[in-house]
Order: structure tokens, then sequence, then C-alpha cells
């Protein structure tokens, strides 16, 4: 069966998708489309602060243009589907976004964004505006690669990243700052996924990858790529301890520990599924002693339509909890 | 002659922009070999743009210079902002300058650096700076000489040339191509070949 999506024009379907934004959001955000950027209504009286910008490949919505707005992202920067924004473009985010206290970039650790990103803070640079880049590795699927390779990938901790880097700057926190606070939550925070099912890019016809019925595909990322394996198919009460145990592992956390949980659907898996990974990984983290001080659970960093979730714990303390719990309205998160 | 015009400047970058378009395919298929097959699609799309801003007719080298980098700095993928970061270095050294061989030297030497430092590539991991570094060399030797513009620049076309076509043994270290190992032995880098064809289109075509 082929797979059928809402699509006009794969051409257009970036940029018909941010009109609709526009459209929902608009006290919220501006969009332009040429170059595309999605930038946060500003208030009058507001005092300047630090501006926040992310983006990347298009594809993982909400992430990152339903995080723009009071106590997010200034802007966001969004490429073609899977693919980086360009360094002019980025440069246009930077520049559009900035208040004279500096920008922070928020980047997923990837080829294309990291080279796009950083040229654009080289550039933005030469015009006297001071740019920080917070890069995110968060996905244990690729971690322990070659010295010298990519790296992990940046994944769902960057809704963190972003969340708490908000609320900081919107209390007026300096640059120098907001960078360092950032790179603690990154450091703090591991992700694992597994998908039901791979995802369709637009006008085409076929899943990205093929899986049988019995087996899942453990530690995909949020391109529609292969994982690092299939497992077997099975109850979400065996799933869901498979996914957190390593995370568990490589944040080394242990009896007592805090932290923040994400329960991120990857496009197209229902919230009442989302909720039982919930309950189990509650119920995996409690017999080990861990707290879940906060949680988010629903479909934040998504791979189109694929059908999974990725497991992302934050280690947290009451700096980083009292951040995360500070108002935010935004599109997709408000609270 | 000693110093780049800004007609040659002009002739050149059109040039390039004709060639890049003339061997599309050739590149295309080399990158579909040894990558993910897009360079053709993201160089023919910063090509285009460069068409564009060279049509609004440059006013020096350094414009025209620019024109190409700011085409190349709004191109997708990856070797096309530092494709743009590369000629952006000749944009700079050109600006309120005579372009001597030497000041071209200086700045394939400076231009190389920062496609180095953003892209993390030596020379022999497969990638445009085995190009770019001999190209570099070659425009620095030519000017310590006291060879004029043309001269050093065709010096330059036939080392990256030279540097190009080393890359056909090499096992990727770096780009698209090291993802897929051993396929890629044997295939020339696009990227490289594209920087020795942007300095052949220096001088005019020859009969």
């Amino acid at each position: 069966m082929s797979a059928r999506q809402f699509v006009n024009d794969p051409d257009e379907f970036v940029s018909q998708a941010l009109e609709g934004l526009q459209l929902a959001h608009p006290h919220l955000v501006q969009v332009s489309t040429d170059p595309a950027l999605v930038v946060r209504v500003a208030k009058d009286g507001e005092p300047p602060k630090v501006a926040l910008v992310s983006g990347g490949g298009s594809g993982h919505e909400p992430l990152h243009t339903g995080f723009v707005g009071p106590g997010m992202l200034d802007a966001a920067v969004p490429g073609a589907v899977f693919a980086s924004p360009t360094a002019y473009q980025v440069r246009a985010g930077i520049k559009a976004a900035d208040r004279g206290r500096g920008v922070l970039l928020i980047v997923k650790n990837y080829t294309g964004d990291v080279l796009n990103f950083s040229i654009a803070a080289e550039l933005a640079r030469e015009e006297d505006i001071e740019v920080e880049i917070v890069l995110v590795d968060d996905d244990l699927a690729t971690d322990g690669g070659d010295e010298g390779g990519p790296g992990r990938r940046g994944t769902a901790a960057v809704v963190a990243v972003e969340k708490i880097c908000g609320a900081a700057a919107e209390r007026g926190a300096s640059l120098a700052e907001l960078a360092e606070l950032g790179r603690r939550v990154v450091s703090n925070s591991r992700t694992m996924a597994l998908a039901l099912q791979a995802c369709t890019h637009p006008g085409q016809q076929r899943p990205s990858f093929d899986l049988a019925d019995d087996e899942v595909e453990f530690g995909v990322g949020i391109h529609g790529e292969r994982g690092i394996g299939q497992r077997p198919f099975g109850p979400a009460s065996e799933l869901v301890p498979a996914l957190a145990k390593p995370i568990i592992d490589a944040l080394g956390l242990a009896r007592g520990d805090s932290v923040i949980a994400i329960v991120n659907g990857l496009g197209s898996t229902h919230a009442l599924e989302l909720s039982v990974v919930h309950r189990e990984l509650s119920a995996f983290l409690d017999g080990i002693g861990v707290r879940i001080e906060r949680a988010l659970v629903g479909s934040y960093v998504t791979a189109l339509d694929m059908r999974g979730c990725s497991i992302t714990l934050v280690r947290c303390d009451s700096t980083l909890l009292e951040l995360w719990n500070a108002p935010v309205r935004t599109p997709a998160l408000a609270w | 002659m000693t110093t780049l015009t800004t007609e040659h400047a002009r002739a050149w970058a059109d040039r390039f922009v004709a060639v890049g378009a003339e061997r599309d395919t050739e590149l295309t298929e080399l990158d579909r070999k040894a990558g993910d097959g897009d360079y053709g699609t993201n160089l023919r799309s910063a090509l285009r743009r460069a068409a564009v801003n060279l049509s609004a007719g440059p006013a020096s080298p350094h414009e025209v210079f620019l024109a190409v980098s700011e085409a190349f700095l709004n191109t997708g993928g990856t070797s096309g902002p530092l494709f743009g970061m590369w000629f952006r270095e000749f944009a700079k050294a050109a600006k309120e300058k005579d372009v001597t061989a030497a000041v071209l030297g200086e700045a394939a030497t400076n231009a190389v650096a920062v496609v180095q430092r953003l892209g993390k590539a030596e020379v022999g991991h497969k990638t445009m700076v085995d190009a770019m570094v001999p190209a570099a060399e070659a425009l620095t030797a030519a000017a310590a000489r006291g060879a004029g513009v043309s001269d050093a620049l065709a010096e330059a076309a036939s080392a990256a040339h030279a540097g190009a076509a080393s890359t056909e043994k090499l096992l990727a270290k770096r780009g698209r191509a090291s993802y897929v190992g051993e396929h890629a032995r044997g295939v020339i880098d696009p990227g490289a070949l594209t920087v020795a064809y942007f300095f052949d289109a220096a001088a005019p075509p020859r009969n």
C-alpha cells in the first residue's frame, strides 16, 4: 500500500507548512519565506535579552519552529526536509533575532548543520554580533564511533536545552552563562529511540526501510535511517526497559538521582501509546530509585511519520528543574 | 599582465559558471559513485545563483569573487558553504587592492586554511582540499618568481589537476565519500575536480 499524506507539491511542502504555522499563531511568530525564518513576535517594552536561535532540516516538527516564543527560541531556521539550512539563511536568523546582547545558537550534531551554523556564526561575528554555539549530541545509538568521526547525533535533548536556556535568557542570563548552561544540560542528557515502522518522505510511495512484523529497529535517529539493529517486537514492558537501561548506564544514574524524562513520539505514535511508554519508564526508574521530577510526554522531535518513540533522560538539580518549570508560551510548548 | 583586471575576473567567473554546467553530469556521476549523488544538484544551484549575481555587473575583482562566494553560501549541502568560504577569502584579499599573483597566492593560502578549519580535512583525505593546497602553493611559488597573474593561474590549474587526480587512489577520510569506504577508491573527488576547473576557467579555452 502506498503511503498517503496531506501534500500539495513536495517542493512546496515546507513553505506551505510555514504558511500554516503563521496563520495558526500570528501573535507568537512572524514567518518569512525567503529566506525561510520563524521569528518571535517582539512585544513593546521588553528588555533586551540574549537571543536563542536554533534550526536544522525540516521534518522534525514541532521542533524547532514550534518552539519559538517567550521562554524558548527567538528564531528558528528551517531547512528543506532533512537538509541543513544554508549559512546565509542562518545568518539572517541571527540578525533577525539579535537584540544587542548576543546570540546563542543551539545546534544538533549533524555535519551539515554544524558547518552551516559555524559559518553563520563567523559571518555574524564579523558584523560585531556576539555568537556562541551549544552543540547537542545526546543520541546514545551513535556513541563510541571512530576518533575524529562525526560523534553522537543530536536528538530530543535539544528540547531540554531550548527550554532551560530559554528560561534563563528571559531572566537576563549572559551569553557566556547560557552557553555554559546549555552544555551542562547536554552533558547530563542521553537519548535512545526505536522504530516500529520507518517514515515516508513527502511524495515517496515507500517507507525509508522495511521491518518485519515481529521486529523493531533499535537505535534509530530522526532521519528515517536504519538504527543499530533489529530486536524482537514485544510488549511495552519489555521494549521500554531496553531503551532506558543504556541511558541509565551512560549517565551513571543511581538511587536518589533526579531526572527530567522526555518520552517522545517519532511522528505517528498515538498519545495513548506514549502514555503507556511513560508508565513503563516510571515503573522501571522507580525500581532503581531514580526519581522523575518532571515528564514531557508527546511528539516533539519527529522523523516525519515514523512510528516509534525515543526516551531522553536529563539528570537535573534544583537549578535545571526550576528553569524547566518556568513559564513558556510557544506554538508547541506552553505552561 | 601583472594584475587581475575586472574584465579578466568577470570572464574567469563566467567561464567557471559555464564549465560547471558543462561538467555537471561528470561531477554528479563521480559523487554518485563516492557519495550521495547530490553534488551536481547543489553545484548547479550555486552556479545558477552565481550567474544571477554576476549579471548585476560587479565593478571590481572583489565584487566578482563576492558574487560567486555569496551564491555558494546560499546553497545547501556541505561542499557549497565550504566553497563559499573559500571564494570569500579571494574576495577579501581583492578588496580595495590590485590583485597581483602574490595577492592571489595569499588569498588561496588563507582560503584553504579556512576550508580546512571548518571542514577538518587534511591533504590526503580525498576532498577539495587535495586540489586547493597544491593550487595555493603553485600560486605562491609563481608569485615569488615574479610571474604575472595569467602564468601563475595556469600553474595553479596544473597543480590543482594533479591534486585532483591524486584523489583517485585515496580512501576517503572526510566528507560523504568517507561513509562508503572502499567503494570510493578509484573515483576522483568531485570537489577537488571542481577546484581544478575553477583555475582552468581563469584562462580562455585553448583551441
